[in-house]
């Protein structure tokens, strides 16, 4: 156990030794690794910034049933039962509330400022309505549900309009979807490029480092004493670039937030976009790592292999 | 028992290059056995395929019981642990310091780095180098350089010393201590092989194999293995 942690000890020194010797062609391997990992750890941050807003906006979407005018009171709260009954049939979990035309003006003058407009008409324009709350529409299976719950709604006698933004969840999640599998691919793609910037980054020091293999070979090196540094190396690569990546992304929220925060202010909202957390970002470090390590661990099983003393 | 054996070895080069052909050789443990003939007579072969560097067309090669042919790459790293290899080309890196280089068998195996160096530190100072130990080996002779190469070749304390033309461009009075070196390897135990067309050398030599064209020369001083074809003349 000890002469093993010598070996993978002396390993490490190796690699971060070869890095000294070469900073300059590391630092432009690094750099090129980081700019192609920068995008798809920008891509993830937005996604997971979408999808906390999404599932925010998505927790309790709403529809409101407004009845027909001349509906009486007595009438209007006969409609309970009926509405409640189609609506667990589409969402078991939903919540119906009878909203009367009273509370609704009241809100109304609240919310508009339109207190003057609204007493110069002298009556009150607005039906009784119900608000149905509903849950678990923040995926696109859940969010098709609500067209058949609308039409539902819409063929109860006395029911005016029944009025429901289900396309804007619908779009988002599917936005996210999209978004979520452009991600993905971009990640694919890259991490690709990741292992062959490794792969390249390799051949290159086995190129250079050709005499020493062969001295460490004909002395008796095993072929994982021979390849340990190259793996540590390109494990290193990985990382660096990753840190460097999340970095990257981190102070680009910065001044990106500042647009955002004044974008959002025009429509009475506060947004902003976070950094991806310590568990996600360590997530992401030990993947940049293992592309490393696969770049380096095929370029040396592709150019050591049949080397000299083999 | 024979250390290292050689029987009806051939070995073929593409192009029908035959380097080796049909050679029966028997070295016992112990023994100091110095290889002669012209260029291209076979001289580096035998000891690359000692080594396991090349391997056989056909016939055996073993080594310490070990049949060089059917060596695993992975038995191969153990097989040179116990070899002390000193090549024709320098074979030192030039980008370490000869101390380091010294060191570089002690670390495959897993030494420590104090006993590595001090391991390293004691055989520079059997080969008459230990004031060299910090420099780098560009900055020394081709004697001092094959010096150094000795010292890493004897700092894992092989069994076999495998020397293929250690002299080679060097004056008579470094050839001499390599040559010393070596002897005084040979004298703690090792045995040792060595190729060379040095004449002045070989007079003073005990046993000479002489090779030509691929296989013993009708002229030798050592005895053939017991049970060949081939003869050789004491």
């Amino acid at each position: 156990m000890i002469a093993w942690l010598r070996h993978h000890m002396a390993a490490f020194a190796d690699a971060v030794q070869h890095i000294r010797r070469a900073k300059g062609s590391y630092c432009l391997n690094v750099l090129v690794i980081a700019v192609a990992l920068a995008l798809p750890f920008a891509g993830l941050t937005l996604t997971s910034n979408l999808q906390s807003v999404s599932g925010r906006i998505a927790v309790e979407p709403s529809i409101s049933v407004f009845l027909r005018t001349e509906t009486s009171r007595e009438q209007a709260l006969l409609l309970a039962p009926v509405l409640t009954k189609i609506v667990q049939q589409y969402a078991p979990a939903g919540r119906i509330a009878f909203v009367t035309r009273e509370v609704a003006l009241d809100a109304l003058q609240q919310k508009t400022g339109i207190a003057d407009t609204v007493a110069a008409l002298g009556i009150n324009p607005l039906p009784d309505a119900y608000l149905i709350t509903l849950d678990a529409l923040d995926t696109p299976t859940g969010a098709a549900r609500v067209d058949p719950l609308v039409a539902q709604l819409s063929a109860v006698p006395g029911v005016e309009q029944v009025q429901v933004d289900s396309a804007w969840v619908k779009r988002l999640a599917a936005m996210l979807e999209v978004l979520r599998l452009l991600v993905t691919l971009l990640a694919s793609t890259l991490a690709l490029v990741v292992v062959v910037v490794a792969f390249n980054t390799i051949r290159l020091q086995v190129m250079t480092q050709h005499a020493e293999i062969r001295v460490a070979r004909l002395v008796g090196a095993t072929d994982r004493f021979i390849y340990r540094p190259f793996y540590y190396f390109g494990a290193m690569l990985g990382t660096t670039a990753g840190a460097l990546a999340l970095g990257a992304v981190a102070l680009a929220l910065q001044p990106l937030n500042q647009a955002i925060a004044q974008f959002a202010k025009l429509y009475s909202t506060q947004f902003h976009l976070t950094a991806l957390s310590w568990q996600q970002s360590l997530l992401l470090l030990a993947a940049s790592a293992l592309l490393g390590l696969a770049g380096s661990a095929l370029s040396i099983r592709r150019h050591l292999a049949r080397s000299v003393g083999s | 028992m024979a250390l290292i054996t050689f029987h009806k070895v051939a070995k073929h080069y593409g192009a029908g290059v035959t380097a080796l052909s049909g050679l029966n050789l028997s070295i016992d443990k112990g023994e100091l056995i110095f290889l002669a003939g012209p260029s291209g007579a076979g001289k580096s072969t035998v000891l690359k395929l000692i080594a396991a560097i090349e391997r056989p067309t056909s016939g055996t090669v073993l080594v310490n019981g070990h049949d060089i042919g059917k060596l695993s790459a992975a038995g191969l790293p153990y097989l040179r642990r116990n070899l002390g290899l000193i090549l024709q080309q320098q074979s030192l890196l030039s980008d370490r310091t000869v101390l380091a280089n010294v060191i570089l068998p002690l670390s495959v195996c897993g030494a420590t780095r104090g006993d590595a160096e001090k391991r390293a530190r004691a055989a520079l100072d059997r080969v008459g180098l230990l004031d060299h130990a910090n420099v780098l080996p560009q900055s020394l002779s081709g004697g001092e350089q094959q010096r150094v190469a000795i010292a890493r070749a004897i700092v894992n304390r092989p069994q076999i010393i495998l020397a293929d033309e250690p002299t080679a461009n060097l004056d008579r009075v470094s050839a001499t201590r390599v040559i010393d070196a070596l002897k005084a390897f040979h004298a703690a135990g090792v045995t040792c092989l060595i190729s060379t067309h040095d004449e002045q050398i070989l007079e003073q030599a005990a046993r000479v194999i002489r090779l030509e064209n691929g296989s013993l020369a009708e002229k030798n001083t050592i005895p053939a293995p017991t049970g060949t074809e081939e003869g050789a003349i004491p």
